[in-house]
């Protein structure tokens, strides 16, 4: 197993369990993507999110530790890492707006390079989701797939109480079923390098 | 609210109190009633601690009534801590319990002779004061409690500390929230050590008999309260993630953005940033039986604050702010919210400045006397404080003297203030409000972001870095406006992006006064106070060269932008020429 073909390991969670997976959002997770586009590109036609609700929800954009003010400017390249947040309070939250009206009160952290589109190409960046948006567009990452070592990913399960052990629902590795309690103990999915995780939810039963 | 109260603590044969008209302080309050008294009426050389200082408290233009969000008290009195004019105003009851008895301020004045402590009991029929020596050194949750014994359940309290009592110089004064916690603090600039210094250990504050203060226009009055409120809950910040997440959803996007200062300002990225943000914290409260959500006085839309209850679902704290979280967090090389929360219990317990104490534990890690990350050092330097060892004293006094007691060269204050949770080198425009500002390095000085609303000083290109002060000056002007109303500083964005909230904020002033308010007549307030404020400053022998960010923020670049504080000495100067 290598990094350019992962495991796959595929979960499906009783709907209420998803929130397990917040605090690896917030860190941020790494995702493939084709990178050399623009950042509007990217969550648009690639993670299917739209411009409307970019526009709307997705108020504060990091890339990189630099904020953003206009996604079709901002340019993605491999090992980029994206931090998308909702609406932020106070002054600071004001001033890290996308284009807001205090921008230029941390002008010297705000992403200007102008950089042409280099090469498109299959690559991974790092997505990292706060606040409103963990819940909001956390399912679609989660959907779509996650690399995490599988060193990390024993490190999950084992961090998980009885609730969300109780959740899980099935768990496919490559393909074949597996017991979902066996994921904390599974000393072979510890020394995988790579692992593309999708996590489904079903209503409770 | 038509009346002014003094109390002479320093009478002869005892405290002496007298009533007045309001007078020329008509429709004034909070910060605006706050700052214009203490600049006319205190001298400026006064030694903050003597006798000269007055301490006023003043509920709000509007607290007291049903207005949503007006429940901001302000205490203003010249700073032991900065030795500049000082307001600074808290949540909880206290403002509305006061407005409704009908006050427009309370005045402590004098010093008195002897160890006696007192208590002030105001309700309908007037001020009374007694001794009370069995409170002596009792701190603000068990004070809480015994006073609840003798006045009960019905009444608001403030109070202060065994740190207040001790006159250290980051004392707070604490007013307690709906359930009665004393946890709602006036926290900057030592006030809390001036009202240690009159001697007074509680207010006890009871508005039985009396009626919410009645508008000038009712039906315009309630017509405005509500689309004010219709505006608070639909915007995302108010009506979403204050609730949510509280003040400390700022952690992640700070710390995102390279601006979260980390182990006393030497890095703008804390590793342990995620552990210590409002999502987790949130969560963790839901989960052990808390909430995320909880208003700090009645009439409170935002409920941006919370319970946070240990692992066996017992209380600790009410949810600690973004502040408290940085400071005694990332600031200290901390990321564990069981102890951030263990520390803002006892913040609010010994009656301290959350900023200024976590800052100041950061500067003592700085220097060695524990190191960066110890947990159980952390409390045990705050426990050395509530027990007013002569380490807790130099500690109780803040960042500025404990940095100068134990020989740190980077201590990150201004005006003798510590600065709040942002560094100014990725975030410059924050930096000239800590510098300018007339209270001492500050973020909510500068904070009412509704300047575009206001047009105070007209627009400022957002995309271009230019313009730095005047975005300062222009949110210093509108925050000193909004001070004065008894408003809640986190209705800003909600003004700023719904020009018809705003403005149903205007008319909720108009219709209880009786006036026409325009975006100028607030305009104009804020530049009175702060002008008001800039002249007992200079009287107090401040100059511009005061107006400055320590030195390290110019020489030491920052992770991860590797940017300095950069806005040129001369553009500051002109912040408040208008």
């Amino acid at each position: 197993m290598n990094t350019l073909t992962p495991a796959t390991l595929q979960l499906e969670l009783v709907a209420g369990q998803l929130s397990a997976f917040y605090p690896l959002l917030q860190q941020g997770v790494v995702v493939g993507c084709m990178v050399g586009c623009r950042l509007g590109e990217l969550l648009s036609d690639q993670w299917g999110i739209s411009p409307d609700y970019v526009s709307k929800r997705v108020t504060t954009i990091f890339l990189n530790s630099r904020a953003i003010d206009d996604v079709n400017t901002a340019l993605i390249g491999p090992d980029a890492v994206i931090a998308l947040s909702g609406a932020m309070p106070g002054l600071v939250g004001a001033t890290m707006r996308r284009g807001g009206y205090y921008a230029a009160m941390r002008g010297a952290m705000t992403y200007n390079d102008e950089s042409v589109a280099t090469s498109f190409r299959e690559a991974t960046v790092r997505v990292k989701l706060f606040n409103l948006l963990l819940g909001e567009l956390g399912p679609g990452f989660l959907q779509r797939g996650i690399l995490l070592s599988g060193t990390e990913l024993v490190a999950f399960f084992r961090n998980q109480g009885i609730e969300f052990r109780h959740g899980c629902r099935a768990a496919r590795l490559n393909g074949l079923a597996i017991d979902p309690a066996l994921l904390t103990e599974d000393a072979d999915l510890a020394r995988i390098k790579s692992v593309r995780l999708t996590v489904e939810c079903r209503d409770a039963v | 609210m038509d009346k002014i109260a003094r109390i002479d603590m320093g009478a002869t044969g005892g405290p002496k109190i007298s009533y007045e008209e309001v007078g020329e302080y008509s429709g004034l309050g909070g910060r605006a009633l706050t700052s214009l008294l203490i600049a006319k009426e205190v001298h400026p050389l006064c030694h903050p601690l003597g006798a000269e200082n007055k301490l006023v408290f003043a509920p709000g233009m509007l607290s007291g009534t049903t207005g949503s969000m007006t429940g901001r008290l302000s205490v203003g009195c010249k700073s032991p801590l900065t030795g500049t004019i000082k307001e600074s105003n808290a949540g909880g009851q206290a403002a509305q319990v006061l407005a409704r008895i009908g006050y427009a301020a309370v005045i402590l004045e004098g010093k008195p002779a002897g160890d006696n402590l007192y208590k002030i009991i105001i309700n309908k029929d007037g001020i009374t004061i007694e001794v009370d020596n069995s409170l002596k050194l009792l701190d603000n949750y068990p004070l809480v409690a015994k006073l609840r014994g003798q006045y009960g359940d019905k009444v608001a309290y403030i109070t202060i500390g065994s740190a207040g009592e001790r006159q250290l110089l980051a004392a707070s004064i604490a007013c307690t929230d709906p359930e009665l916690r004393p946890t709602r603090h006036c926290g900057r600039g030592g006030v809390g050590a001036v009202m240690g210094a009159k001697r007074v250990k509680a207010i006890i504050l009871d508005d039985a008999g009396m009626k919410t203060r009645a508008p000038k226009d009712p039906e315009k009055f309630r017509d405005a309260n509500r689309k004010f409120v219709e505006g608070l809950r639909k915007h995302p910040v108010t009506g979403e993630g204050l609730p949510a997440y509280g003040t400390n959803v700022l952690t992640n996007v700070l710390n995102e953005a390279g601006g979260y200062p980390t182990r006393n300002f030497k890095s703008g990225v804390f590793e342990g940033g995620a552990k210590l943000s409002g999502e987790a914290q949130a969560e963790l409260e839901i989960k052990r039986g808390g909430t995320a959500t909880h208003g700090c006085h009645r009439g409170c839309v935002i409920q941006c604050s919370g319970i946070f209850n240990d692992k066996d679902g017992n209380y600790v704290t009410k949810q600690p702010e973004y502040e408290t979280v940085w400071s005694h967090g990332g600031h200290c090389g901390i990321d564990d919210l069981d102890t951030v929360a263990r520390l803002d219990y006892m913040d609010d317990n010994i009656g301290v400045d959350t900023i200024e104490m976590g800052v100041t534990i950061g500067v003592a890690m700085d220097a060695g006397i524990i190191e960066f990350g110890d947990k159980e050092g952390a409390i045990r330097l705050m426990g050395e404080v509530g027990n007013g060892t002569p380490l807790g004293r130099v500690l109780g006094c803040g960042a500025e003297i404990t940095g100068k007691v134990f020989g740190v060269e980077k201590v990150p204050v201004v005006k003798g203030q510590a600065l709040p949770a942002y560094d100014p080198r990725p975030i410059q425009g924050i930096g000239v409000t800590y510098a300018t500002t007339t209270m001492g390095a500050d973020h909510t000085a500068g904070y009412a972001i509704a300047t575009n609303i206001l047009k105070v000083g007209g627009d400022v290109d957002p995309l271009k870095t230019e313009g730095q002060v005047e975005l300062s000056r222009n949110l210093q002007i509108a925050t000193a406006a909004i001070d004065s109303t008894g408003m809640c500083l986190f209705i800003a964005f909600a003004i700023m992006d719904q020009p018809e909230t705003f403005q149903a904020m205007l008319d909720m002033l108009g219709a209880f006064y009786g006036i026409e308010m325009t975006g100028d007549d607030v305009v104009a307030l804020g530049k009175k106070v702060l002008s008001a404020e800039r002249d007992f400053n200079a009287r107090a022998g401040f100059t511009k060269h005061h107006d400055r960010l320590p030195r390290f923020f110019y020489t030491d670049p920052i992770a991860p932008h590797n940017q300095v504080f950069s806005v040129p000495d001369e553009e500051m100067d002109q912040l408040f020429n208008w």
